[in-house]
């Protein structure tokens, strides 16, 4: 029977492989395009569009979902297996430049009959200019405007949208008052306090500069970064915006609602309103922003750029011409709402006719671009953590400036190289051969009661059987774990792809940042919480429901253990999609639950104090029932003479629970432990794929934390420090463990 | 075997009753998965939520369909997981049965080493493994989304537990009737390890069916998609549609459920091996 499944599954194996399409036989050109999420999709209908002008083109096009799209260029451009052509973000230019992974377009350009330079939105065409050279053009631009409900602002007395901050002030103002009044709930404003660019956006309006002096520092002019924390934070102390940050609450609705009746959003919210909320229309329009200094926003958006790899690029060329005329920007924005950037395309009748656009005209006219520097995401990321706290509270605006400046101070030092470091070969062949020596001292000298008498024996044999794991191991495995222990003494990061020669020992920089990095303080906090909660509950949980299911008149004991158990097997990617819907502020069904005995809702994911629990919950749910198994097992081997004559000497259940099965489920309990520990010091993808670590930090796990640096930021170094430092504090807590489990069995003797 | 006790009958209703309460809880995200899976937008997004949709629709399904290539997806996850399964199968049980029946100077080391490595993070292989694939030029192919899983230490820890309780004396009468080794491991081992491959052979399918971190990196084209990443897909940057994720998670989660329905008790006995034993 077992052969026959064997050959069942080689058979169907090998007519899949054989079943793969032959691209090779195609005479067309092939080129690649990727794109970010839903554009990834969308771009296929350009793409058809490009084939039928050019009939031997065979375009391909590839989403990437947005989450990953970061460490899947990256690892896309280190693996060679970048694409022709692909979609990047303005913020991502620098970085990618700097791994010398994009083409020049400034010769394509001079030939170009059609594609003029002045044709693109100034403040767009600054991210794609990196050392006098043309990296990329815009494909579309998308800067932040106000949207509001008309019908609200002009019940409290505001027929136009405010010009300047103090109207924009005194207009929420006027609006809590009304919800007062009419004792309705919500806010006047959702603004999110994790969020850079809103930030910035106010920061800019106050008049500051990023890098104000030309140099890497200072970050921020100090005095308008100051008046736009004070700013944004006074609307959360007068109570005119919440402090929940959004992620999972459903902007639209609340919109509807009058929840929150102004809200900044980029051009996306536009076609979402006209599309999920038809019977809004007329009751809400947008706006430019309201100017201090002046009525700046931010501009996001992205280019299409052109790898270095590519091996088609006059066909490249071609592509990224094709998608930048006017009557093609024209199409893209009907196709995927997205606002052209170039000027000519905004006359088409879609675009110039469409009342709620004619905000996001003017404003692309006043927008500024962070700069393009490759540290910028870090920096970004950095701004964000900063914000937060000030919005809560906790930090002055004053501390938070001075937060960001050693916050950038690191990122930026970590790109300025330490010349004249040891080679760094020599050291590696140095420590090598050290590690080698080690191993061999192991199997020379090591553990005695390893070395079982019987074992001296040889038989040769033994190799063939050993051989075939212990090479894969060794290859990928060992020698990977090594190689990550010699990386975390460098400063291995994105330099390093372009350049390899950058890469120098650092000694143990490394490990000395780490341990004045507040941030990797907060995830070593959040991941022995995440351990001393969740362990214990899964062990409550899933000892409860194995002697529970261990009584013996219990029946369809096999339906009962499958129900607990299917949790264990469902992908993580499902189950969080689940769980972020019954997390849900407004339609998760928990809240409703909660509504329907007369508890408020929360915003389970996104409040501080309830994201680190609400993913425990979770976690515990997907894994109680692999350790209620084992436990089971356990429970059923216990002999029942042990039962039967505590029963003759008349103990009763308890007192057998007590004296019988605990104890003779020490070893099982033990193992249970250890295991899970380590599972739950290893916490990732729940937090990874829900909250991203947010808010606040408050769910960044070490291992999130770690995985940010290597695959997000590729600080490579760094990231192999926090894995050696997650590694050792794994071992003391075994270690831990088996020193009490020794003490315990040292007592029962 | 089970607890010797007498219960009231008034226990036993409570235990019941205690039990089908907590299954409910937990398989409840499930039933709300499919339920939603089968709503319009207009039904998801209400007050009062309904548990069996008022108006079913397969719109998200046919969405779905739509979204993405997913039969192609669904082929490249069967092919990851079947050829997961059988490589480390084999792999893993030779090296247990090195490591449990035959003897090598350093051998008891040699496997410490190995269970050492059990508490290292994953995710500090990733990066190095990617660059070594690299280098072997094997990204972008199954061989290079399979191999480096195949030889796993978990693996040839159970295996090798469960060998160990093989009574030695069965080998030595099949060496003294002449067999080689090679014939001892698939004649003897192998069927006598039945039940401990079969737990494994789920395992490895079930694991490598949900994967999501490794072939997300490993299969840049979206041709060689599997599924899990594909579902990760179709979650849009600023706006969610709840009904189609429902959908595709339907999709990825059905199949290993019937898989571990159709195999439940091999999975559940070989989990249950690995905790109690040593």
């Amino acid at each position: 029977m077992k052969k026959n499944a064997l050959i069942l599954v080689l058979t169907l194996l090998c007519l899949l492989i054989a079943a793969q399409p032959a691209f090779s036989s195609e005479p067309e050109v092939r080129l690649n395009v990727w794109a970010m999420g839903n554009e990834g999709i969308l771009i296929r209908n350009m793409a058809d569009r490009f084939e039928a002008l050019n009939p031997n083109v065979r375009i391909i096009t590839q989403s990437i979902p947005w989450a990953a799209a970061h460490e899947k260029l990256v690892t896309g451009v280190i693996g060679g297996m970048a694409p022709d052509i692909c979609q990047l973000g303005t913020t991502w230019m620098a970085e990618f430049k700097s791994m010398d992974a994009l083409e020049p377009l400034d010769s394509h350009l001079q030939k170009s009959s059609f594609v003029k330079i002045e044709d693109f939105f100034e403040s767009a065409l600054s991210s794609t200019f990196l050392d006098e050279k043309r990296f990329g053009l815009p494909w579309y631009v998308d800067t932040r405007v106000f949207f509001y409900r008309t019908d609200i602002a002009s019940a409290a007395g505001f027929s136009e949208f405010p010009k300047t901050w103090n109207e924009l002030k005194a207009l929420a103002t006027a609006i809590m008052k009304n919800k007062a009044r009419d004792n309705s709930p919500g806010f006047a404003i959702s603004l999110p306090t994790n969020d850079w660019q809103i930030f910035l956006m106010f920061f800019w309006q106050a008049g500051g500069q990023i890098f104000p002096e030309g140099g890497l520092s200072p970050l921020l002019t100090a005095k308008p970064a100051i008046e736009a924390f004070e700013f944004m934070r006074s609307f959360f102390n007068e109570n005119l915006a919440s402090l929940t940050s959004g992620r999972d609450m459903d902007l639209l609705t609340a919109f509807e609602t009058g929840f929150f009746p102004l809200f900044v959003a980029g051009p996306w919210m536009v076609s979402s309103l006209d599309m999920s909320k038809p019977q809004l229309a007329g009751s809400w329009t947008t706006a430019p922003m309201p100017a201090n200094q002046s009525g700046a926003s931010f501009i996001g958006g992205s280019n299409l750029v052109m790898f270095k790899s590519s091996k088609n690029k006059e066909l490249a060329w071609k592509f990224i011409e094709f998608m930048m005329t006017a009557e093609n920007q024209t199409a893209w924005y009907e196709v995927s709402k997205n606002l052209p950037a170039v000027r000519e395309a905004w006359n088409a009748p879609a675009l110039a006719e469409n009342p709620h656009l004619k905000a996001f005209r003017r404003q692309l006219e006043n927008a500024v671009a962070p700069p393009t520097i490759p540290e910028w995401e870090q920096i970004a990321n950095a701004i964000s953590d900063v914000v937060e706290p000030v919005m809560h509270g906790k930090r002055t605006a004053e501390e938070a400036l001075s937060d960001i400046s050693t916050k950038a101070g690191i990122v930026l030092h970590r790109a300025v190289k330490s010349e004249g470091a040891t080679s760094l070969w020599t050291l590696a062949l140095g420590l090598a051969a050290g590690v080698i020596m080690l191993l061999l001292a192991f199997f020379r000298w090591g553990p005695k009661e390893l070395d079982n008498i019987s074992n001296r024996r040889f038989q040769p044999v033994a190799v063939i059987f050993v051989l075939p794991a212990v090479f894969l191991l060794a290859t990928f495995l060992f020698i990977p774990i090594v190689a990550s222990w010699f990386a975390s003494f460098t400063n291995w990061d994105m330099y390093g792809i372009s350049n390899p020669s950058s890469v120098v020992w650092v000694g143990f920089d490394n490990y000395r940042q780490l341990f004045s990095d507040p941030v990797f303080w907060i995830s070593l906090r959040n991941s022995l919480l995440f351990t001393f909660i969740g362990v214990p509950l899964n062990l409550i949980c899933s000892l409860l429901m194995a002697l529970v299911l261990n009584r013996e008149f219990i029946r369809f004991k096999a339906l009962f253990r499958i129900g607990f158990f299917i949790p264990c097997i469902t992908t993580m990617v499902a189950v969080a999609v689940i769980w972020r819907w019954l997390y849900n502020p407004e339609f998760g069904l928990l809240n409703m639950a909660l509504g329907w005995v007369g508890i408020s809702g929360q915003n389970w994911l996104s409040n501080q104090w309830l994201a680190l629990p609400s993913l425990i919950i979770m976690a515990v749910w997907k894994g109680f029932g692999y350790n209620m198994i084992i436990f089971i097992a356990a429970l059923q081997s216990v002999p029942d003479v042990l039962y039967e004559s505590a029963e003759i000497d008349g103990a009763n259940d308890r007192q057998q629970f007590w004296h019988i099965t605990l104890p003779m489920l020490r070893q099982t309990t033990f193992f249970v432990v250890i295991m899970t520990s380590i599972g739950f010091l290893q916490f990732f993808a729940e937090p990874y794929i829900m909250t991203g670590g947010g808010p606040l930090n408050q769910t960044m796990s070490v291992v999130l934390y770690m995985y940010n640096h290597g695959f997000k930021f590729y600080n490579l170094g760094y990231a192999s420090s926090i894995a050696y430092v997650l590694f050792a504090l794994i071992l003391c807590f075994t270690l831990i463990q088996s020193i009490i489990k020794k003490r315990l069995e040292g007592a029962k003797k | 075997m089970s607890m010797v006790s007498t219960a009231s009958k008034w226990q036993k209703t409570g235990f019941l009753v205690f039990l089908c309460v907590s299954v409910c809880c937990t398989l409840f995200p499930f039933v709300w998965m499919v339920s939603t899976s089968f709503k319009s937008p207009a039904e998801i997004f209400t007050q009062t939520p309904t548990f069996i949709p008022a108006q079913p629709t397969l719109d998200n399904f046919r969405n779905l369909l739509k979204a993405a290539n997913l039969g192609r997806s669904f082929l490249n996850s069967l092919v990851f997981a079947c050829g997961m399964t059988v490589l480390s199968l084999m792999c893993n049980a030779m090296a247990a049965y090195g490591f449990a029946k035959l003897s090598f100077p350093g051998r008891e080391k040699l496997f410490a080493l190995l269970l050492l490595t059990m508490m290292v993070p994953g995710q500090v292989t990733m990066m190095p493994v990617f660059l070594i694939l690299k280098t072997l030029g094997l990204l972008n192919t199954f061989t290079g989304l399979i191999v480096p899983g195949v030889a796993s230490v978990f693996g040839i820890f159970m295996l090798r537990q469960f060998m160990r309780d093989i009574p030695e004396e069965i080998l030595e009468a099949a060496r003294i009737d002449g067999c080689s080794e090679f014939r001892i491991f698939f004649s003897i081992m192998f069927p006598l390890c039945r039940p401990i491959l079969a737990t494994l052979a789920i395992f490895s399918f079930i694991g490598a069916w949900n994967e999501f971190f490794w072939p997300l990196i490993i299969m840049l084209r979206e041709d060689m998609q599997t599924l899990p990443v594909a579902l990760a897909n179709l979650n849009g940057q600023f706006n969610t549609d709840w009904g189609l994720l429902m959908a595709g998670s339907v999709l990825v989660v059905v199949p290993v459920i019937l898989v571990f329905l159709l195999a439940q008790k091999h999975y559940i006995k070989g989990i249950a091996a690995g905790g109690v034993k040593e």
